[in-house]
């Protein structure tokens, strides 16, 4: 699960009506969160018709690592429609096995919720979406599948289950969301009474993004101190944990200077750190962190990240009057 | 035959009318909040919404206790709490700033009695979080404390018919900040208190002996709590309880990925006509549930966590300034003020 922090206003600092104007807040939509959402559910089409022709693994493998692609263009964002369908389309990290498990039952009983689509939206959301495809696709217990058995129609119903869903949030992004964002502080607006929520809201989006990739895609691999686990890392049977965290920053990157209005040399000196230290990991499944000198490679390459972090706090956050929720932050 | 002292007594109350909340603005809650000065303040709220007093706070308060007559609220300090103050919301005068006695501390938390001849105030001993609710008279003298039964007690409800429900929390801290020091054996309860004895006491299944129980609301003999997960991240669970005296606990969530973007975390919890709902400012969200724990709908809104009943729904606050009124699950703005809103609204 992901523990990102909401962002309030830092009103102490800077009062709300010396925030910048609403353009970044299009600039996002208009360049980077609508264009991305309409390559993934196209992605996610393109995977649907490849496995409805030939569902064998090393067909629609090709499909599914596009799909892959096109999600780390979106991924971090958790708001609006895709809070919610963020979990059923890209549940990870999966730490105690329940896509696996969940598949292996319904493969075991041939469940017949597995062989429709609109049924197999009932089933668990670690099962569902491309991290359970991948397991079907790459872990060995599942794809030695043939191409008139039980597994294949479920695997088609995976990839429709998949396109369904990313066409309905890029419709929802576009018909809903998107408008809330536009025409935020507008006196019906109930999710944003302000322009600068709606900027906030974005911000919270790509620093909790950048915060995911540091302790999520790195930390589950890098485990704790002495305990790394090879097996907790991204998509680590298709060897693409690297490319996720790299194209995950580089969506990143651009959604922060679009926010920004332009480049910002704090923030891009940052990313472009992340980039050379990534250029150093010498396995892209991150399977060698058990070795100390990659382990150290890693470990370096998260201490990047999270500074690229606090790059964005200092240069972009404080600037726009931004710092962590009030509430969220205190608990009680 | 009326006496000297009576017939007094009368013509002073024709002379001087005893003082009532309509003195202070007639505020329908009062809520805690950070101005943008970084100053606190104590703030009362009209039926719209609107600010009718704001009062100074040394330091950041977390939720109230309002006198059910008299223009009076306790305003407490977040946990553990060095001061509970007794405030005049007509005049802002500071009517007495209670200290708890040696060794124990404030949580946070408060009531007073319907007559408000008593007030309660939850405490915690700061050596082990072992649970205490102070008593103090209509003077604001300490008379005396009684145990809650549990560790580290937050919220406390006064009940219709005299009664008290108070949230065992059951996570003991360290005396001098906010450190958990039991969450392998942390036992959260939930207890009613009658005649300052504990009546009943509720505790849930081991398997969730980490879910903290913390903040309580009251409707038609149901009373709700809810909860805030201390066990491992990503365990989805209940955040919402409803329980009635006598029967066992039913629990209330969301559809599986749904109940998972409340991040383990529900901040208040309030009854308003037959519904329940429950905040997460981790989460981002307002959970509406009937009186049964049937799942109605979620209203996203960041940093959200002041919640109380108004007519039709639930008035929301939030850390970014916002009140709301959600009606039906849909949210309309009744404000965005330069404040950054505390955890709780107390209703009047």
């Amino acid at each position: 699960m992901r523990l990102s922090l909401a962002f309030g206003l830092f009103l102490a600092a800077t009062p709300a009506l010396t925030t910048p104007a609403l353009a970044d807040v299009e600039a996002v939509l208009d360049t980077h969160i609508l264009p991305g959402t309409a390559a993934f559910a196209e992605a996610a089409q393109a995977l649907e018709t490849s496995a409805a022709a030939d569902c064998r693994p090393e067909h629609v493998q090709p499909a599914w690592n596009a799909a892959m692609d096109a999600w780390m263009g979106i991924g971090h964002l958790r708001l609006g429609p895709q809070e919610q369908a963020a979990l059923t389309i890209a549940f990870w990290p999966d730490s105690r096995n329940s896509g696996r498990r969940t598949l292996a039952r319904v493969i075991e009983s041939e469940d017949p919720l597995g062989t429709d689509a609109e049924d197999f939206a009932q089933v668990s959301a670690a099962a569902r979406g491309l991290y359970a495809l991948e397991t079907m696709l790459y872990d060995p217990q599942f794809s030695g599948y043939a191409a008139d058995s039980y597994e294949c129609r479920l695997v088609q119903v995976m990839t429709e289950d998949l396109a369904e869903q990313a066409g309905d949030l890029d419709g929802a992004w576009r018909r809903k969301f998107a408008p809330e964002l536009r025409h935020a502080g507008e006196p019906d607006n109930a999710l944003f009474l302000s322009e600068a929520e709606a900027e906030r809201a974005l911000f919270t989006q790509l620093h909790g993004g950048v915060e995911f990739n540091a302790d999520q895609r790195l930390g589950q691999v890098l485990g704790t101190p002495g305990r790394p686990v090879p097996a907790r890392a991204e998509t680590w049977r298709s060897g693409r944990s690297l490319r996720n965290l790299t194209l995950s920053m580089e969506a990143l990157h651009r959604m922060a200077r679009a926010l920004a209005e332009g480049p910002v040399p704090a923030v891009d000196e940052a990313f472009d750190a992340v980039a050379y230290f990534a250029e150093g990991i010498e396995d892209p499944a991150f399977q060698d962190v058990t070795d100390p000198a990659a382990h150290v490679r890693l470990e370096s390459l998260q201490g990047q990240i999270r500074m690229v972090g606090d790059a964005l706090s200092l240069a972009i956050g404080e600037a726009m009057g931004i710092a962590p929720g009030f509430n969220a932050l205190d608990g009680d | 035959m009326t006496s000297r002292r009576a017939f007094l007594a009368g013509l002073m109350a024709v002379a001087a009318p005893k003082p009532s909340w309509a003195d202070a603005g007639s505020p329908r809650w009062l809520a805690c909040a950070r101005e943008a000065d970084g100053a606190y303040a104590l703030f009362g709220l009209a039926a719209d919404g609107a600010d009718t007093f704001r009062l100074p706070l040394p330091a950041r308060g977390h939720a109230g206790a309002a006198h059910p007559t008299r223009p009076e609220a306790v305003a407490f300090a977040r946990r553990p709490g060095a001061f509970a103050l007794v405030l005049d919301c007509a005049t802002g005068a500071l009517i007495r700033d209670l200290t708890p006695p040696d060794g124990m501390q404030f949580n946070g938390h408060g009531a007073f009695t319907a007559e408000g001849d008593i007030l309660y105030t939850v405490e915690q001993r700061a050596t082990d979080s072992r649970g205490f609710l102070g008593i103090w008279d209509s003077a604001y003298r300490r008379i005396g404390q009684i145990e809650t039964g549990g560790i580290g007690p937050h919220e406390m409800l006064r009940l219709p018919g005299g009664g008290f429900a108070v949230a065992n929390g059951g996570i003991a801290t360290d005396p001098a900040d906010r450190t958990k020091l039991n969450l392998p054996d942390m036992a959260p309860s939930l207890v009613y208190v009658e005649d300052d004895a504990i009546a009943e006491e509720v505790t849930l299944d081991p398997a969730l002996h980490f879910a903290s129980i913390r903040h309580l609301a009251h409707e038609d003999g149901t009373l709700a709590f809810a909860m805030q997960w201390e066990g491992p991240a990503g365990q989805v669970v209940p955040l919402l309880g409803l329980h009635r005296r006598g029967a066992a606990p039913i629990l209330a969530s969301a559809p599986g990925p749904e109940q998972a973007l409340m991040q383990g975390y529900a901040g208040s919890v309030a009854f308003s006509q037959g519904e329940v709902a429950i905040t997460s400012p981790r989460g981002g969200r307002l959970h509406r549930f009937d009186a049964r724990g049937a799942f109605l709908g979620a209203t996203p809104r960041a940093d959200i966590c002041g919640l109380a009943p108004c007519p039709g729904g639930f008035l929301t606050t939030d850390g970014g300034g916002g009140v709301l009124r959600v009606t039906g699950g849909q949210a309309r703005p009744l404000g965005l003020r330069p404040r950054a809103w505390d955890n709780h609204i107390v209703t009047l």
